[in-house]
């Protein structure tokens, strides 16, 4: 019975998928995309009014078949308010946190509401990981929805689905939204070895802090780069998004280098380089990763630490398409 | 979702729901039931005040298994409406004792559901559909917080949620109820339960039965004549006929006779429409002599009483015609003269004495009736409803001894006198008179209106109805009991005659209740029929019914989702919005449409840029929009003024006036 279910379910979702093809986020919950079933409380009930019609029937009872009535139009009611709970909703995922090997990948869905009804209950299921909700009207409300990943590697969502039982637990109304997300799982952070000293293996150790003071110029903006170091005052003369640059940027870097960590398995290997990466970037330092096949130069900032988690993540598994 | 554990609050709402909706079951279900419901959701509830889960699996089988032995030594079956009632609110109950996790609270819901409709089943008041409808909202009501998996809204947003479900359910039910096709008789036949006793009138008769009915104001039916109505003596509904005395008792026989005899009609017929409540008997008062009903299994009994198959335990409507004067020139069967002259050897002798008396002197039929009835007028005979109690030979004692009696001893002691005369004679039970409903244009029969008189068998022209508390109590018979006994002291309606609005208003409440009856309680095929043909939909059956209901219910349905959707709709909520974008319409409209990203003054300083005519007006409204809004203070204008400036505003209206001026 349940691998009969899991398999109409399949069968459904992969139905679904083709029939709205890929969607782009956010999206806003239409009525073509949203598909509902009794749940097995609510067949129980359908029961129920069946038994209840054809008592009113059978006693040729006015008021029995009155009640009866009002409690099927009821149920009729419940189901477009169980409908309508996930109509016209806005979905987006905001942030992809990092993700670790033994820990969890969390998607961080945002749920917009800009009606005047509250919708309640409205629960996230991405995998088997699920997170649940209730937006009040005319405000939103982010759902984490936490899959747990044993492996490195990379964690790919095709398809997440939006539901609820709201109101009465008598119908389940969801919804599929094809939508690719990407989590790459790092290795998890774990190793013995001290961080390497700046400036690579066998290089002179240098001071550290060579003041983040030195202003050195400046650089056009990319991602990642702290927010204190922007030049906000170019950007409100209506310039170009700029960063300062500092001497210590262009301080001699240090490398965090895969064939430092001879003797150890690959695993091994490359939880102590995540390590690095994170208490590297944690003491704001200026570091490059090295590892077989993929060189990432030195730099820091947000964007520098996802790229090196990735090309952990991702080292000797091919790259999703 | 993994089944949650249900919270002390959890208990006692639905407790309390189940409790309320036991109510209405109040008279009809076994006290032990509901005492064990009560006992169990308490325990419950105790335990689960303290955090503790449900008893023992052990304890809760063994009272289970007890429970229901008991409650099938009680009715020895569990089909039929009281015991399936009886089941159901056992089950409820024991559920409750066993509710542990959200699923067993939802089985409970059903229950009370469920318990509601088995109520109206057998249930007519209005009141009673009130109550379970308000008993349905609440039990709604926590089932929404019931069934919230993150904390549910309060108790009154819950309500008005439900509420509002209710509210939208409504039409929908209205429309089901008008238009779903009902059946002529039940799909099937549900055991009798024997529990229900009957009421009115039974089929024996012994002094001071009727009595008892005399003092009860219950309705036993209502008539609404097509024709003008019978002058009040001849206002006799017929019920059960009787023909066997033991002396005290009068019976009704097995019926030998099983084909009424034709009859000659005389006089006018009476054509009306009988509303019989529910009795448990199987006999209709029809008028006096019915010769036509519009009964599916109604026949006539050789007594002329009408009577169905099955006793009438819902109310029924019953059309029919008859008359209250025929004759008939065949003569008695022998055996039916048998029966009708046989009196219980000694048994009143007295009686029977005095009737061989009279008799010798009055060999004439007639002429020995008007003797009898003179005895009763002439020797100080009372009408009272208190009369004293009589031993075996009850006529002997009435006659010579008390004098003092109510209908029945009358046509009990007129028959046997008859009877010992060698007339043939029968009681006949019935109700006589009844008050008229000025306001709705309906006579109202309730149980003090029963009454007992006889029919005599005189050769050549049949059976006379002869009335002899009519000579006792003439008014009796012409105005009703209150009347007749106001003397008497016990009778309940005499202070309302004292009081004539009240009488008004119990009579304007019973037209109320005969609406609802007429119109609710018996709405049928005929009804939905007659509903049809009001549609102006030509030969209307079966097939076209549900095509109606099909496109009635399309409507609704319809008119459902545009409700339900519309408040989702972010552009209709806000009133201040929602006039805004009636200007933007406008405009738009006028050739000038918002561009998406264009703020309210921007787009006001560009439509006067290029409608100069239309410029003051619009940067006035806009500026008011924005200040609306935005303004951190409350502004001057209020959104119901802007709303009334914006319908008002008329972009070609302008344009019209700045043509005319140049």
């Amino acid at each position: 019975m349940g691998t009969l279910r899991q398999a109409a379910i399949g069968k459904l979702r992969a139905w679904a998928a083709r029939r709205h093809g890929r969607d782009s986020l956010p999206i806003t919950i239409n009525r073509r995309r949203v598909y509902i079933l009794p749940t097995r409380f609510g067949i129980m009930l359908a029961l129920m009014l069946t038994a209840m019609l054809v008592a009113g029937l059978n006693y040729n009872s006015n008021l029995g078949l009155a009640f009866s009535f009002l409690m099927m139009s009821i149920a009729l009611v419940t189901m477009h308010h169980c409908n309508r709970n996930l109509l016209g909703l806005q979905v987006d995922v905001t942030t992809e946190a990092d993700a670790f090997a033994g820990g969890e990948a969390s998607f961080e869905f945002v749920l917009r509401n800009e009606s005047s009804v509250d919708r309640r209950d409205v629960e996230i299921r991405c995998m088997a990981a699920a997170g649940i909700s209730s937006v009040p009207a005319r405000s939103d409300e982010s759902v984490r929805v936490a899959i747990p990943v044993p492996r490195r590697g990379v964690v790919r969502v095709d398809q997440f689905e939006l539901r609820t039982r709201y109101p009465f637990g008598w119908f389940h109304a969801w919804t599929y939204v094809q939508a690719a997300l990407t989590a790459y799982v790092a290795p998890a952070p774990v190793g013995n070895r001290t961080l390497p000293a700046a400036g690579g293996v066998g290089s002179a150790a240098r001071s550290e802090t060579r003041g983040d003071e030195d202003f050195a110029g400046l650089r056009a903006y990319e991602p990642g780069v702290p927010l204190k170091h922007m030049a906000w005052k170019v950007l409100a003369r209506g310039g170009e998004a700029a960063v300062r640059s500092y001497t210590s940027l262009a301080a001699q870097p240090e490398w965090l280098e895969w064939s430092s960590l001879e003797g150890q398995d690959t695993e091994t290997r490359l939880s102590q380089l995540c390590l690095w990466v994170l208490e590297s970037e944690a003491a704001q330092r200026v570091f490059g990763l090295r590892v077989p096949g993929k060189e990432i130069p030195p730099a820091r900032g947000a964007a520098h630490r996802f790229a090196c988690l990735r090309a952990l993540a991702m080292y000797g598994i091919a790259e999703p398409r | 979702m993994s089944p949650k554990t249900v919270s002390y609050e959890q208990v006692v709402g639905i407790s309390a729901c189940l409790a309320l909706a036991l109510l209405a079951h109040l008279g009809t279900l076994p006290v032990w039931v509901l005492v064990t419901v009560a006992v169990s959701g308490g325990i419950r509830a105790a335990r689960a005040r303290r955090g503790r889960a449900a008893p023992p699996r052990a304890v809760r089988l063994a009272v289970d298994a007890l429970a229901i032995a008991l409650l099938f030594l009680q009715f020895r079956t569990f089909n039929g409406l009281s015991a399936g009632t009886a089941l159901l609110a056992l089950t409820a109950g024991l559920k409750l004792l066993e509710t542990d996790t959200q699923r067993d609270i939802y089985v409970i819901t059903l229950i009370i559901y469920f318990l509601s409709v088995s109520a109206l089943l057998e249930g007519e008041s209005f009141w009673l559909l009130a109550y379970l409808i308000g008993v349905c909202w609440l039990t709604t009501a926590t089932l929404l917080r019931l069934t919230s998996t993150l904390p549910a809204p309060d108790w009154r947003r819950s309500l008005r949620y439900a509420g509002r479900i209710l509210g939208q359910a409504l039409p929908l039910a209205l429309v089901f109820w008008l238009f779903f096709p009902r059946f002529a008789g039940p799909l099937w036949h549900m055991p009798d339960d024997g529990s229900t006793a009957g009421s009115g009138l039974s089929d024996t008769m012994s002094p001071g039965d009727i009595t008892e009915l005399a003092l009860s104001e219950e309705i036993a039916f209502r008539v609404r004549f097509a024709t003008a109505p019978p002058p009040p003596q001849e206002r006799y509904w017929r019920g059960p006929v009787l023909h066997d005395f033991d002396g005290r008792t009068w019976r009704r026989t097995n019926s030998f006779l099983n084909a009424a005899p034709a009859l000659q009609l005389q006089g006018p017929a009476y054509r009306y429409t009988l509303s019989l409540e529910p009795h448990q008997h199987n006999w209709i008062f029809a008028l006096d002599w019915p010769s036509h009903w519009d009964l599916p299994r109604g026949s006539l009994t050789g007594d002329y009483t009408l009577i169905q198959p099955d006793p009438v335990s819902r109310p029924i409507d019953v059309e029919a015609t008859s008359y209250t004067r025929v004759q008939s020139s065949e003569p008695l069967s022998m055996l039916g003269r048998r029966r009708d002259t046989k009196l219980p050897s000694n048994r009143n002798p007295r009686t029977v004495r005095l009737a061989q008396t009279l008799r010798g002197a009055h060999p004439d039929d007639m002429d020995y009736v008007r003797t009898v009835l003179e005895l009763f007028t002439q020797q100080p005979f009372y009408y009272t409803l208190t009369p004293p109690k009589l031993a075996d030979n009850s006529v002997d004692a009435f006659l010579f001894d008390t004098k003092r009696g109510f209908c029945g001893h009358y046509a009990s002691a007129f028959a046997t006198l008859m009877r010992a005369a060698g007339i043939p004679a029968r009681v006949v039970t019935g109700y006589q008179g009844g008050t008229f409903n000025r306001f709705a244009d309906y006579w109202i029969l309730r149980q003090s209106d029963a009454h007992a008189w006889t029919e005599i068998w005189i050769d050549g022209r049949g059976w006379l109805r002869i009335d002899p508390t009519s000579a006792i109590a003439p008014s009796r018979v012409e105005h009703g009991l209150s009347d007749a006994a106001s003397t008497d002291g016990r009778l309940v309606s005499r202070w309302q005659r004292r009081t004539p609005w009240l009488a008004d208003t119990r009579l304007r409440l019973d037209a109320l209740r005969q609406l609802w009856r007429e119109r609710i309680l018996l709405f049928d095929q005929d009804s939905q029929q007659k509903m049809l043909e009001w549609l102006n939909i030509p030969e209307p059956d079966g097939q076209k019914l549900v095509m109606v209901l099909t496109a009635a219910l399309t409507l609704v349905f319809g008119w459902l989702t545009w409700a339900v959707r519309r408040e989702i709709n972010p552009a209709r909520q806000e009133p201040l919005i929602r006039a805004y974008s009636r200007l933007c319409a406008k405009l738009a409209a006028a050739g000038m449409p918002r561009r998406a990203h264009e703020g309210a003054e921007d787009y006001a300083a560009r439509v006067a840029q290029g409608r100069p005519d239309l410029g003051p007006a619009v940067i006035a409204l806009c500026r008011h929009y924005s200040m609306l809004r935005y303004a951190a203070a409350p502004a001057r204008l209020t959104v119901g003024q802007f709303d009334a400036a914006v319908r008002a505003f008329r972009p070609d209206a302008a344009r019209k006036r700045v043509r005319e001026r140049t």
